[in-house]
């Protein structure tokens, strides 16, 4: 088994980096901090792969990874420093020098994502972006589907104000 | 208001429970204000969507696939306790990639190249989403461009050296797989001096001999000849005439 686990999550790394990366992004609000946990990630599911079970899905394997890293490593490390990432402005829009090339709604859209706070740009990101349903949320996040609907609720209402 | 947003949002996600939906159904049926709020909450769904997958595509892929660690990662790295301090591997470059056994399958999430009846139309949407930071990271020895173009010829039937794909003026930066319809794809990247990337592409498709054509599309210039049941095609953001002159130095060696 241990062996099959391991080709399973080799198999499954690649396929996954973009949207490992649109996660970590979303999550860190920093480029550079997405890059360094996506990388992280990948290295630790290797390390691990004998605790994937074979016939699973491994992009969620993956992704509980990666936020298991960011919640334990990389954020708590980066508020120890004083760094933190609470005023890197458009994150998700910017490079942290330039604009980068979208669209109009999409640019408005990411800046109001951009400016929830990060339990529900998270949420938002797994259910609109990944599609987990409300019980896989909220089972991801460990908290109860109330919160998962309050969440939802907050981000669309944010972007229901954009005109 | 924030309970009812809660509801109507889950009404919208079809997320309510058969008795929570008929409550929310009948009072939406009598309140015209919750009618609007309603259209006001489901009118953020598809932006919202397309915004998220725009995100995807600026995901530096090249980079992060340049990242993957090799094989049997070293143990002690692995362990370190702060889990970041990973950009060393990044000198890696491939390797990874390639110790899984050859040249990597890059599966796009964009679903483009499924849905493109032409692969050249398929090469130029993702040949658009390269930017001058997608290759120019990269830089590997001339080892192991031997070793990246070897396991990129093995898959699309040419063979492949170093020295079979240089061009005047261009870096070789990467060589990696595509499929289009099950067909292999294999992409050589170059840079120029600017960090632009330039690409040529093979695939094995079954083509008949044809000679070669070019065109532009886009901001992109098309070079492509067909031989052996293999084609053939230089893209870039060059002039016209460069990637022909490309392709054609090329032509005569692979």
């Amino acid at each position: 088994m241990s062996e099959a686990s391991r080709r399973e999550v080799r198999a499954g790394l690649e396929p996954a980096l973009a949207r490992l990366w649109r996660y970590a992004l979303v999550l860190s609000r920093a480029r550079d901090a997405a890059d360094d946990l996506v990388q992280a990630t990948c290295l630790r599911a290797i390390e691990r792969a004998d605790q994937f079970v074979p016939g699973t899905r491994v992009d969620r394997w993956l992704f509980a990874i990666l936020r298991s890293i960011w919640l334990n490593d990389i954020r708590s490390q980066r508020i120890r420093q004083g760094g933190g990432f609470v005023d890197a402005a458009d994150a998700l829009t910017t490079d942290g020098e330039r604009e980068i090339e979208m669209n109009i709604t999409a640019s408005a859209v990411l800046r109001a994502i951009d400016r929830l706070p990060e339990a529900q740009r998270e949420t938002v990101l797994l259910v609109y972006g990944e599609g987990y349903s409300y019980a896989e949320a909220a089972a991801a996040l460990g908290v109860p589907i109330g919160t998962i609907m309050s969440r939802l609720a907050a981000g669309r209402a944010a972007l229901a104000k954009l005109k | 208001m924030g309970d009812d947003d809660a509801e109507l949002v889950a009404l919208i996600d079809n997320e309510l429970d058969e008795s929570r939906r008929a409550a929310l159904l009948a009072r939406l049926a009598a309140d015209e204000w919750l009618r609007q709020r309603y259209e006001e909450l489901r009118r953020t769904g598809a932006p919202l969507a397309a915004s998220l997958d725009e995100l995807l595509t600026q995901a530096p892929l090249a980079r992060l696939r340049a990242a993957l660690p090799a094989e049997e990662p070293p143990r002690q790295q692995s362990r370190r306790s702060s889990g970041i301090a990973l950009r060393d591997l990044a000198a890696g470059i491939a390797i990874g990639i390639l110790a899984a056994g050859g040249a990597a399958w890059v599966a796009l999430s964009l679903g483009l190249l499924r849905e493109r009846q032409d692969w050249r139309t398929a090469v130029v949407e993702y040949t658009n989403l390269y930017t001058n930071e997608t290759f120019s990271p990269l830089n590997p020895d001339a080892s192991l461009q031997a070793i990246e173009l070897r396991a990129l010829g093995a898959r699309v039937g040419v063979n492949l050296t170093p020295e079979s794909v240089a061009l005047p003026g261009l870096r070789f930066t990467a060589a990696f797989m595509l499929s289009y319809n099950g067909a292999p794809l294999g992409v050589v990247a170059y840079v120029d001096s600017s960090g632009a990337p330039v690409l040529l592409c093979i695939i094995a498709n079954d083509a008949p001999d044809a000679p070669m054509r070019s065109e532009r599309r886009d901001n992109l210039s098309l070079a492509w000849w067909s031989r052996g049941g293999r084609s053939r095609l230089m893209i870039g953001r060059i002039p016209e005439e460069r990637a022909v002159a490309l392709a054609q130095t090329l032509e005569e060696r692979i």
